[in-house]
């Protein structure tokens, strides 16, 4: 770069900081939303992964009728070959300082390489509990509350040792050690479903044989559930596609706009520079560095407006966070420079050609 | 042979005769004034003696070189290296300070130097107001940056179209006192427009344009 160009680019730059900010934030807006889509789209994707991984299983056992299975339906299931591990669950309802509360029972020594964002500590002995992080706000609890929950003959008295926060119905239940669940909800011994771990690729052949040795039992695999989540989460992506597409071209047209009334604003500073020998490159390079600086700006204010507009949408929808690839601010930059490069193209290409002496003239 | 030769220039627009077949030549060292009334062709023609404008037809040739043939970026080579423009309204970047002005001039040619800018605001007379933007300062004062910003790079030739025509009497005579001893201490060859009569008395010899032709060339007498 020649010696003086970041004197006159400063000078250039901050006597039109006001177009420069609006070009700026015609960039930032479509960036925020362009970003905030791929962020949501990401996000959910990996949530719909994690929510899958969380529970480790591949296959759902529910009751056909009724509310509960035998405990030997676990046992039963646990030794088809080709099962690997087997877990069973149980939901319920109890009633705390007189409102009704969901109880959620399973084997809390197996969530602890789940991935769920524990606050506090697992519990340990019996009569300690987790709970759903909504439930903080709304009894106004901490950990060490301690709580007592009707049910089954007696009921029982627990104590919290942690919050878990996981974006689904755990966040507003109280979650309970197998036997201490069964103490609440007095289903002695019973489980509400059983989630099997079986070998992938035999999934089909497992529920089947499930099928076959407990009639009395629904078996579905998660596969079932994910490819309708997945379609769906396919036709989400489409139409972000779509959205982003239309965004990107409003976006260039608005940039473009300002971008040409700044060039028309400076067309016998273009003239003058012509008249002082300025070959097209020379000027070319002020336009392009603007247009540069407005992209750069726009594209990391973008990302940021993005991020938080992605996480206030996720919590408002799925009342959790999603996490962001950092990938996605170096896309904001692309997209931040592509939208205003693209749309300083036009506007400059025609300064290029202005003939000096016509501007010079004043016409 | 001569420092600018024309040969035959026709220059239209269109429909409009701008130039009907100027021929001329101008020797290294003159001052050379244009006159006429508007719309005569005297500012096209300098336009296209300093290569800001091109002819329809004819030939142009300055210190040898006809740059009527040159492409786009080999005219802006031959504007920056061999001319100095001085316009009506002075055209200064408003956002720029008196030094700043001359140094965008530099910094097209070869490289924006400071110390050199002031020198030569210095040999204008305006040493007291380099940090000056255009806006603070008077139309005569907003004419010598102009003057200087066409000196810095030292041209062969400085084109002036209509330099006195924005400003009062004392300006003009200051500003045209300003080119006289440049004239005569460096020895710069000179064509400068006007319509001032008081103007065209100044200089070595005066063109007469009329309806896009030379009506009378004639030497000025001292």
């Amino acid at each position: 770069m020649r010696s003086g160009f970041y004197l006159f680019f400063k000078k250039s730059v901050s006597r039109r900081k006001g177009r420069i900010v609006i070009a700026a934030l015609s960039v930032t807006l479509s960036v925020a939303m362009v970003s905030g889509i791929i962020g949501m789209t990401a996000g959910v994707g990996a949530k719909l992964g994690e929510e899958l991984r969380a529970y480790g299983a591949n296959i759902i056992v529910s009751p056909r009728e009724g509310n509960y299975l035998a405990q030997d339906v676990a046992e039963k299931v646990s030794r088809i070959d080709s099962v690997r591990g087997v877990s069973g669950q149980i939901f319920g309802t109890s009633v705390f300082r007189g409102q009704p509360i969901e109880i959620i029972g399973l084997d809390i020594a197996k969530l602890k390489d789940r991935g769920w964002r524990l606050q506090g500590k697992w519990p340990q002995n019996n009569g300690e509990i987790l709970a759903g992080t909504d439930l903080r706000s709304q009894f106004k609890i901490d950990i060490g509350a301690k709580m007592h929950l009707p049910g089954g003959d007696i009921g029982g008295d627990f104590v919290i040792t942690g919050f878990i926060e996981r974006g689904g119905t755990e966040d507003s239940a109280l979650i309970l050690d197998m036997p201490d669940a069964w103490t609440v909800t007095g289903a002695d011994r019973q489980f509400s479903a059983v989630l099997v771990r079986a070998e992938a690729g035999r999934l089909d052949e497992v529920v089947q044989q499930i099928r076959r040795m407990i009639p009395q039992a629904e078996a579905k695999t998660f596969r079932q559930i994910a490819v309708a989540e997945e379609s769906l989460l396919r036709k989400i992506q489409l139409l972000m596609v779509i959205v982003t597409v239309v965004i990107l071209c409003a976006a260039v047209i608005s940039v473009a706009a300002t971008m040409g009334a700044n060039v028309l604003e400076r067309r016998e500073e273009i003239g003058l520079m012509k008249a002082l020998g300025a070959t097209k490159a020379q000027i070319n390079i002020f336009y392009r560095a603007e247009a540069i600086l407005t992209g750069l700006t726009g594209g990391v204010a973008g990302f940021i407006s993005g991020y938080f507009f992605t996480q206030a949408v996720s919590k408002g929808a799925f009342g959790s966070y999603v996490p962001v690839p950092f990938y996605i601010f170096f896309i904001s930059l692309l997209f931040g420079l592509v939208i205003s490069v693209t749309a300083s193209y036009l506007p400059v290409r025609n300064a290029l050609k202005y003939n000096p002496a016509v501007i010079l003239r004043g016409e | 042979m001569s420092f600018i030769i024309l040969k035959n220039i026709v220059k239209e627009y269109g429909p409009a005769h701008a130039l009907r077949g100027v021929s001329m030549e101008i020797q290294k060292g003159q001052w050379v004034n244009i006159m006429g009334p508007s719309g005569s062709g005297k500012s096209t023609l300098l336009n296209i003696i300093g290569g800001l404008d091109t002819p329809t037809s004819g030939e142009v040739f300055v210190e040898g070189i006809k740059i009527n043939a040159l492409s786009e970026d080999d005219l802006a080579c031959f504007r920056r290296e061999k001319t100095g423009f001085v316009f009506q309204q002075s055209h200064l970047v408003p956002y720029l300070d008196a030094v700043e002005n001359v140094m965008l001039a530099q910094y097209f040619h070869s490289m924006a130097d400071e110390e050199e800018a002031v020198g030569a605001l210095t040999r204008v007379g305006l040493e007291h107001r380099l940090k000056h933007r255009p806006s603070q300062l008077s139309g005569g004062e907003q004419q010598r940056i102009c003057i200087a910003r066409a000196l810095t790079n030292d041209p062969v030739l400085l084109l002036a179209d209509e330099p006195t025509g924005n400003l009062d009497r004392e300006n003009t005579k200051m500003i045209l006192e300003l080119l006289k001893k440049l004239h005569s201490e460096e020895h710069f060859t000179i064509i400068l427009v006007t319509h001032d009569p008081f103007v065209s008395q100044w200089g070595e010899r005066v063109l007469m344009m009329e309806d896009g032709s030379i009506k009378s060339d004639a030497p000025i007498n001292p």
